[in-house]
C-alpha cells in the first residue's frame, strides 16, 4: 500500500486535523478527477485515473482511526495483519462478552434506552482508547518499539467498533418496528 | 442560432445530456451558458419511455407508441427501465404486466430478461436504445451535430444496470461521456442555479426507482456523502397497487402475475387478458394524477364478461392507504443514508424533491415529516435531472468556463465483494466509497495442491454471496501445486467514474504470475453489442467504416488540441528533445487526419500519446503540487516554483506569505503547521 499521508501531502500523525485533510482530498480531486481529463490522450487519462483512485483511497484510510493507525504502523515497518496482532486479554474478552449479553437482552426487551446507554458507554471507552493510541503513536518519535505498543489497543478498538455496529443495527431495527 | 452556425459543415459537435427515465425521457443541452430541454418535432419536451414494434418491423417511440399500448399491450414495451440489467429469473421482471418473455436456453442468456415481441426476442438494452435514438434525432434537429452524451442512471443502479445503460447508449450510436447519478445531476442543476452552499438531501422518487442522496455543496464541489434507495420502487408500484383494486372492481380476478406462487392445489383462474391489465394500469395512473389536486375521483371501468360499466370512486385517503407501505419503504432508505453520511435530519440545509412521483401529496407530506422541514419546491421535478446531465456534458466537453470550478464527487451505491469460504460475501469496496475507487485484497488456497481459484464477484449488502447480485465468475488457473494456505492470490477491484467495475487477479508466490481481467456481464457481450450496431446500420460494413473514420478524426483532433493547449501551458516541463518528438507526432497526426484511413489516424494518435506520456506525468505532479499549495492555476510564478518540486514550492510560499498578504496563502498549509 502506498503511504496515504504522502499521497495527500500531510504530516504523518494520528491526531490529524480531519477537516484540513478532507479539504486536501477535495483540492487534489479537483486536480486529478477523471472529469478533468476527458479530452486528454488515453495514457494521460489512465494516469489521472490511477492517481485519483490513490487519492480517494488515501482519504478513506486516513478518515478511519483504525486504518490511520495501521498506516502509521506500516510506515514504521510494523506488521499489522490481523493474524500478527497480539491476542486480546481474557479480561477484555470477558468484558465484551458481558456487554454483548446485556445488549442482546435489552434488544429482546425492546429497551431502546438501555441499548442507547450501552452504546454511550462503549463510545466513551472507544474515546479513551483512541486518546491512548494518539499519545502512543504521536509521542513515539519514530521508535518502532513504542509504536508497536499500541497494537493491543487497536485490537480493542476493533471489538468496540463491532459492538457499536451492532448497537446501530439494533437501534435501526427497533426504530423501524415502531 | 446564427446562419453561419447552421451552415457550417464543420460545426463543433455539441454535448447533450439525457435523462433516460422509467416513464418519460428528456434530452437537454447548454445554450449560452444555460441548460435547456430540447423539444421534439411536435414541441414535446418529455418523450414517454414507450417503444412499440409494429407488424412491418418498424419501431415507434414516445407518445404515438403510448397510444398503441392499449390495443397492442405485448408489442408495446412500457417502463423498460425496470427490466434493464436484470436476469430472466429476477422477481422484479415477473410482476403485474402484460408482457410475454422468451425462455432462456442457456445460462448466459438467462443473465438478461428478453421480451418476446412478434417472434423476436428483445433485450431491454435494445428497447432502451430505441428511446435514446429518438432523443438523439431530436437533438440532431436542434444542434445539427451531436457530440458526447451524459446519460443519467438511478444512483442505486448496480453494476449490471449501469453497464446495460451504457451499452444502450452505444447501440443508439452515441458516445457516452459519462453515466451520471440522477440525484447528483439534480443537485448540480439546482446548486448552480441557486448558488447555495450547504448540506442537502435529494429525494428522488421516479416511475420505477427510488434514490436518496445526501450531499455537500461547497463552492462548486458537489460531494456525495451517502446514497441509498431501491431500484424497484416508484410510481409504477402505486399504479399497480391501485390497478389491483380496479381489476377487483372489474371482476377480473384471475391469475395475473406470471410466476406468482400460490398453493399448487388451488385451482388457477384463467389469466386476465393483457389488454385488461394494460387498461387497469393506465386508468390507475390517470386516477393517481387527478388525485394530486382532487380529494376524490370517479372512474368508469368495464365489467369483465359483459358490456356493462361501473363507476368507481377513489378518494385520496383510499389512495394514501394503498401507497403508504410503499412510501414507508423510502423512509428506511433515508434513515440509513443519513446514518451512513454521519448526519442528522436537523443538519440538512434543504431537501430537494426530484421525480414525478414526488408530486403525490402524500409523498410530500411524508418527506416533510421525515426530515422535519418543508422540501424545496422551486424546481421542476421532471426536468431538473436532464438539465443537470446537460451541464455535466458541457463541463466534460470542456466547452465551459465552469469546467474548472465544478466537480462532482460521487460514490459507489452498493458494496462490492468476493465470495469466500462458506459462501460469505467479503466486502472489498464498501458502499458509499468515493469513486473512482480501487482496493486490493489477498486470498489463499484452502486445499493442498489446489491449482485453480474460483472467483465469484458480487454486489450488495447481504452477508451471504447467494443473497447478493452476482456480477461475474471466473477461474484463475495454472497455480503450481503447493500446501493449503501458501498461495497468495491478489485480487484488485477498480471502479471508474461511471461506477463500473473491473477486476484483475494474479497469483504471486512462486514468481508465477497469472493475470485475468474480467468485466462483469449482464447477458450481452461486447461483440453482441457490436453486431447489433452493425445490423442496425443501413449499409453495414461501409457505414461502420465511415463511422470509425469520423470517430478516429474526432478523437485525433481532440488529443492534438489537448496537447497543443498543454504545450502552451506547461512547455517549461519538457525535457530536451521532447518538444521535437511531440511536434513531429503532431504533424504526422495532422497529415493522417487529412487522409481517410481510420487505422492510420488511430496509430498516430497512439504515437502522440506515447510521445507525451512522460511529460504528462510531470504535468500531473505539477497539478498535485498546485492543489497541495492551494494555488489557482494561472499564477506563472507558482507554476515555475511547482515544477521545482513540491517541498520547495511550499517553502517559497510560506516564506513569501510571512511578508505579505496572509489571505493569499493556502489554508491547508496553515492548518498543518498549527
Amino acid at each position: 500500500m502506498t503511504d496515504p499521508f504522502a499521497t495527500l501531502g500531510l504530516e504523518p500523525r494520528f491526531d490529524l486535523d480531519l477537516r484540513a485533510a478532507e479539504q486536501r482530498h477535495r483540492d487534489l480531486s479537483r486536480a486529478l478527477h477523471p472529469d478533468r481529463y476527458t479530452g486528454a490522450p488515453a495514457a494521460e487519462r489512465r494516469l489521472a485515473l490511477n492517481r485519483a483512485i490513490e487519492v480517494n483511497e488515501a482519504w478513506r484510510v486516513l478518515r478511519d482511526p483504525i486504518r490511520r493507525a495501521d498506516a502509521l504502523l506500516a510506515r514504521a515497518g510494523v506488521e499489522t495483519r490481523e493474524d500478527a496482532a497480539p491476542k486480546p486479554s481474557p479480561a477484555l474478552l470477558m468484558d465484551i462478552l458481558e456487554s454483548r449479553e446485556e445488549l442482546s437482552s435489552a434488544a429482546k426487551r425492546r429497551d431502546l434506552g438501555k441499548v442507547a446507554a450501552l452504546g454511550e458507554a462503549m463510545r466513551a471507552r472507544e474515546q479513551r482508547t483512541l486518546a491512548a493510541v494518539a499519545a502512543g503513536l504521536d509521542g513515539a518519535g519514530g521508535d518502532a518499539g513504542k509504536i508497536r505498543a499500541v497494537l493491543p489497543w487497536l485490537g480493542e478498538l476493533r471489538y468496540y467498533r463491532r459492538f457499536l455496529d451492532e448497537v446501530s443495527t439494533i437501534e435501526e431495527d427497533l426504530a423501524e418496528a415502531q | 442560432m446564427s446562419l453561419l452556425e447552421i451552415f457550417d459543415p464543420k460545426a463543433r459537435p455539441s454535448p447533450i445530456g439525457i435523462d433516460l427515465g422509467t416513464t418519460n425521457s428528456l434530452v437537454a443541452r447548454v445554450r449560452d451558458g444555460k441548460p435547456t430541454v430540447i423539444a421534439d418535432c411536435n414541441g414535446e419536451r418529455m418523450v414517454p419511455s414507450v417503444v412499440h414494434y409494429d407488424a412491418r418491423g418498424a419501431v415507434v417511440v414516445g407518445r404515438s407508441a403510448q397510444r398503441l399500448a392499449a390495443s397492442h399491450p405485448r408489442e408495446t414495451i412500457v417502463s423498460v427501465k425496470r427490466f434493464v440489467g436484470r436476469g430472466a429469473a429476477d422477481p422484479e421482471t415477473r410482476r403485474l404486466g402484460p408482457y410475454e418473455f422468451a425462455e432462456p436456453t442457456t445460462p448466459e442468456e438467462a443473465k438478461s430478461v428478453r421480451f418476446k415481441v412478434r417472434g423476436r426476442s428483445l433485450t431491454p438494452v435494445e428497447v432502451s436504445a430505441e428511446i435514446l435514438k429518438e432523443l438523439r434525432v431530436s437533438a440532431e434537429r436542434d444542434l445539427r451535430s451531436v457530440g458526447g452524451v451524459v446519460i443519467t442512471v438511478p444512483a442505486y443502479f448496480d453494476d449490471a444496470q449501469r453497464q446495460a445503460t451504457k451499452d444502450a447508449g452505444r447501440l443508439a450510436g452515441l458516445e457516452v461521456l459519462r453515466l451520471l447519478n440522477e440525484p447528483t445531476a439534480a443537485a448540480l442543476a439546482y446548486g448552480l442555479d441557486q448558488k447555495q452552499n450547504g448540506l442537502f438531501a435529494v429525494y428522488d422518487l421516479g416511475g420505477g426507482t427510488f434514490d436518496i442522496t445526501v450531499l455537500l455543496l461547497d463552492s462548486g464541489v458537489f460531494q456525495v456523502k451517502s446514497t441509498g434507495g431501491d431500484s424497484a420502487l416508484g410510481g409504477d408500484d402505486m399504479d399497480r397497487a391501485l390497478a389491483e383494486r380496479l381489476l377487483g372492481e372489474m371482476g377480473a380476478t384471475g391469475h395475473r402475475e406470471a410466476g406468482s406462487e400460490g398453493s399448487p392445489d388451488a385451482p388457477r383462474a384463467a389469466p386476465v387478458a393483457p389488454e385488461v391489465v394494460r387498461l387497469a394500469l393506465d386508468l390507475a395512473r390517470e386516477v393517481k394524477h387527478r388525485l394530486t389536486d382532487a380529494a376524490q375521483v370517479e372512474v368508469e371501468v368495464p365489467i369483465q364478461g359483459s358490456q356493462a360499466t361501473k363507476l368507481v370512486t377513489v378518494t385520496r385517503d383510499d389512495f394514501n392507504a394503498l401507497i403508504a407501505p410503499l412510501v414507508e419503504r423510502t423512509g428506511v432508505a433515508c434513515r440509513r443514508a443519513l446514518r451512513d453520511a454521519g448526519v442528522k435530519a436537523g443538519d440538512l440545509d434543504g431537501v430537494i424533491l426530484v421525480g414525478g412521483s414526488t408530486r403525490v401529496p402524500y409523498v410530500r407530506e411524508y418527506v416533510a415529516k421525515l426530515f422535519g422541514k418543508e422540501p424545496l419546491g422551486d424546481i421542476d421535478p421532471d426536468e431538473v435531472v436532464a438539465l443537470g446531465a446537460a451541464i455535466q456534458a458541457d463541463i466534460l466537453a470542456g466547452a465551459n468556463d465552469r469546467s474548472d470550478e465544478v466537480l462532482l464527487l460521487d460514490v459507489l451505491p452498493l458494496s462490492l465483494g468476493i465470495e469466500t469460504m462458506g459462501g460469505v460475501a467479503e466486502k472489498v469496496l464498501p458502499r458509499n466509497t468515493t469513486i473512482p475507487a480501487g482496493a486490493r485484497q489477498t486470498f489463499t488456497t484452502y486445499a493442498d495442491n489446489q491449482t485453480g481459484f474460483d472467483l465469484h464477484i458480487v454486489q450488495g449488502e447481504r452477508e451471504l454471496a447467494a443473497d447478493c447480485r452476482s456480477l461475474a465468475r471466473f477461474t484463475l488457473k495454472g497455480i503450481p501445486p503447493m500446501p493449503a494456505g501458501m498461495a497468495r492470490l491478489e485480487v484488485t477491484f477498480r471502479v471508474d467514474a461511471d461506477g463500473l467495475l473491473g477486476v484483475t487477479a494474479r497469483e504471486q508466490t512462486t514468481g508465477v504470475e497469472q493475470k485475468v481481467e474480467v468485466k462483469p456481464s449482464y447477458g450481452l457481450t461486447d461483440e453482441q453489442v457490436e453486431d447489433m450496431l452493425l445490423a442496425a446500420l443501413d449499409h453495414g460494413e461501409e457505414d461502420l467504416e465511415r463511422r470509425r473514420l469520423v470517430e478516429a478524426r474526432v478523437e485525433g483532433e481532440r488529443v492534438a488540441m489537448a496537447t497543443r493547449k498543454a504545450l502552451a501551458a506547461d512547455g517549461d516541463l519538457l525535457e530536451p528533445g521532447e518538444r521535437e518528438a511531440i511536434e513531429g507526432a503532431l504533424a504526422a497526426l495532422a497529415a493522417a487526419i487529412r487522409g481517410d484511413r481510420a487505422s492510420l489516424i488511430q496509430g498516430r494518435t497512439e504515437a502522440l500519446d506515447d510521445a507525451t506520456h512522460a511529460w504528462a506525468g510531470r504535468r500531473m505532479d505539477r497539478a498535485v503540487a498546485h492543489a497541495i499549495a492551494g494555488k489557482r492555476i494561472g499564477d506563472v510564478e507558482a507554476e515555475v516554483a511547482a515544477a521545482k518540486g513540491v517541498d520547495q514550492h511550499v517553502e517559497e510560499h510560506q516564506a513569501g506569505a510571512r511578508g505579505q498578504d496572509a489571505a493569499e496563502i493556502a489554508p491547508a498549509i496553515i492548518e498543518e503547521r498549527r
